[in-house]
């Protein structure tokens, strides 16, 4: 047993060696994360808040991207500093930032704590749902001196969301399936940003609350659910066409469902409605116009 | 195997391979997406984040991922090699005693409880995987013990249906997990190498490096082990105590491994053998060969995976099974003619 012990004794003392080098060279500068003078840097790393950023009119400012940033078109021709899943810490320094937008996932948070930690600013952004942006629309424009401009974009989405609201209040409401994935079938459940949509726009989710977030369905539960309508997001924004005759043709397999027999089944852009972003109110016109073909006009 | 191992030889050959690691490690610290100056990096820190780029990319970046990479790397061919020779099986790597499973689990359990605080530096993920392959492995160990006396097929077959029992379970977490968590985790599941603090990294490399050079001290023990449990007992070895030891710290570096970087595969199974196969299967130079040539692999299959689709990265799991797999038949097909799998 007694070797037993100097192995222990061994443990703690390299681990000792641990925290002194800790100490030497400490785990944040001294002076991290000052406020920054003028925000003139940015790097975005989701979509939305690439579009949010563009919103504000600091498109000039954003140096780099996420590689799936691809709205506005300019935003499309900025350097990239890898994907939203897989963000690449070195290439986010190499831009020059001085200010890091991040979502707060692990991968984002990873890389988040990393720039903390060499003294970069970072703001990391927790966003899903509605409420959840038109905060962070607030925050960016807090930390990058665009107040005006975020409180006027805020007030616009607000109203129009209002709008929209009070225009389908009286409306009965349509049973929606929102499709996400079709081999195999996964549609939204009720605890998600999704649900949040249908219900603003006039809609209800065609079934219930489950344990998942966005639960599989077998056949038994789709032909009792009695969706009045099918809302499929598309798989990238070039083909959409095509993929609106493909989902006819998969769900004409469940004639008596009454979204099928009706032709009620939309494949529509996932931009808008998938990127809880600046567009969202696009995103929102075209949902309901999809469960409210008799409604006037685009706004 | 009539050659005899000296203090002298084995010497040699460990300071060739920390030589060679050395060098791998500088290259691959050189290599990325971004392009570092030496010259730059060498003018030091500069006042303000942003001013001198170059040293940050190497010395805040690079540098502790390159490491890391290291230590991972010879943990687990290092913990590879005691179970092979532990449970008597070749097919043995550091994560079929039930760590991975445990692992994942935890670290799953970590990422839906949405916990936030950090503790050494290490995230709630690397703390929850590391308790969940602690108490995974404690469980196993006590379950093989207690079904009876033929503890290394026991021993194993706990592991492997713990695994199963906990994989199912991971599974059901993730299906009911939110779209970003899944994601979250399964970079985590594929072994993903990322930036760690320098107290993270201090930390978990004084407890690898004692755990290595503790299981250094019992390889002469696991070279009469490995000829079977009686045969070392009828030579005065004490098999058991030899296998808690042996068993406790290959389960200890492999879960500090885990909690750093995820279940990264095949490092564990594919180095040991590869080193066998060359040098042979005396534990005294495979035990500390293997540790060496594990992290200098990894940090190559990292760096690999740093780059080859930059500035997007791939986790490194993918890397070590697709350029190991390969290297690891060759290996075979020119080497196995020449040793017969232990004995």
């Amino acid at each position: 047993m007694n070797k037993l012990w100097w192995l222990l004794l061994t443990i703690v003392c390299l681990a000792g060696a641990g925290f002194l080098i800790l100490k030497i060279f400490p785990d944040q500068r001294p002076n991290a994360a000052a406020p920054a003078t003028a925000v003139n840097r940015i790097v975005s790393l989701a979509p939305n808040l690439t579009e949010i950023l563009f919103a504000l009119g600091l498109g000039e400012k954003v140096v780099a991207v996420s590689s799936d940033s691809d709205y506005p078109p300019e935003a499309a021709n900025k350097n990239k500093v890898g994907t939203f899943w897989q963000p690449n810490t070195e290439a986010i320094i190499a831009s020059k930032a001085n200010l890091v937008i991040t979502e707060c996932f692990e991968q984002q948070k990873s890389v988040a704590v990393t720039l903390h930690r060499l003294g970069y600013r970072v703001l990391p952004l927790k966003i899903e749902s509605i409420e959840a942006m038109l905060t962070a629309i607030k925050d960016i424009g807090d930390a990058t001196g665009t107040q005006n401009r975020a409180d006027k974009l805020d007030e616009d989405i607000t109203n129009r969301l209002d709008n929209l609201r009070s225009k389908l209040a009286a409306r009965n409401k349509v049973k929606v399936l929102w499709v996400v994935q079709t081999e195999p079938l996964r549609v939204a459940g009720t605890n998600t940003f999704l649900n949040e949509l249908l219900e603003l726009v006039g809609g209800e989710n065609a079934i219930g609350p489950t344990i998942q977030q966005y639960p599989p369905l077998g056949t038994e539960e789709l032909l009792a659910c009695g969706a009045q309508a099918i809302i499929q997001s598309a798989m990238g924004v070039d083909n959409i066409p095509e993929q609106q005759q493909a989902a006819e043709k998969f769900w004409g397999r469940w004639p008596t469902l009454p979204a099928v027999r009706n032709n009620r089944i939309y494949v529509i852009d996932p931009d808008t409605t998938l990127r809880l972003g600046p567009r969202l109110c696009q995103g929102l016109d075209l949902v309901a116009h999809c469960l409210h073909p008799d409604m006037d006009g685009h706004e | 195997m009539t050659q005899v191992l000296t203090a002298k030889s084995l010497g040699i050959r460990i300071t060739l391979c920390l030589a060679a690691l050395a060098v791998v490690m500088c290259l691959c610290a050189l290599m990325g997406s971004q392009k570092v100056s030496l010259r730059k990096v060498l003018t030091g820190p500069g006042s303000s984040p942003g001013e001198n780029i170059d040293y940050e990319i190497l010395v805040g970046i690079r540098l502790p991922r390159v490491i890391l990479a290291a230590l991972v790397g010879a943990a687990l061919a290092c913990s590879g090699v005691v179970l092979q020779a532990i449970l008597r099986n070749p097919l043995a790597d550091p994560y079929i005693l039930g760590i991975s499973s445990g692992a994942g689990l935890g670290a799953i359990a970590a990422v839906l409880s949405g916990a936030t605080w950090s503790f050494w530096g290490g995230s709630p993920i690397a703390a929850f995987a590391f308790a969940g392959a602690i108490v995974t492995v404690w469980l196993v160990w006590l379950i093989g013990r207690a079904a009876g006396k033929s503890q290394i097929t026991n021993l194993l077959l706990a592991g492997v249906v713990i695994n199963a029992f906990l994989s199912a379970v991971i599974m059901f977490l993730t299906s009911i997990a939110r779209s970003d968590q899944v994601h979250s985790t399964i970079f985590w599941l594929m072994g993903n190498i990322t930036e760690k603090g320098p107290s993270a990294l201090g930390v978990s490399a004084g407890c690898i490096l004692a755990g290595t050079v503790g299981l250094f001290g019992v390889s002469h023990r696991l070279n009469i082990l490995s000829l079977g449990e009686q045969e070392a007992k009828s030579l005065g070895v004490d098999t058991a105590k030899t296998q808690i030891v042996a068993f406790a710290l290959a389960a200890f570096i492999t879960a500090i491994a885990v909690s750093l970087s995820g279940l990264v595969g095949f490092v564990g199974l594919v180095v040991p053998h590869g080193v066998r196969l060359v040098c042979g299967p005396d534990h005294r130079h495979l035990l500390p060969i293997s540790a060496i040539i594990g992290g200098a692999f990894l940090v190559a299959a990292d760096t690999l995976a740093r780059i080859i689709v930059a500035p997007a990265q791939l986790p490194v799991g993918v890397i070590t099974a697709i350029a190991g797999g390969p290297f690891f038949l060759v290996l075979l097909a020119r080497h196995s003619r020449k040793i017969s799998w232990l004995k």
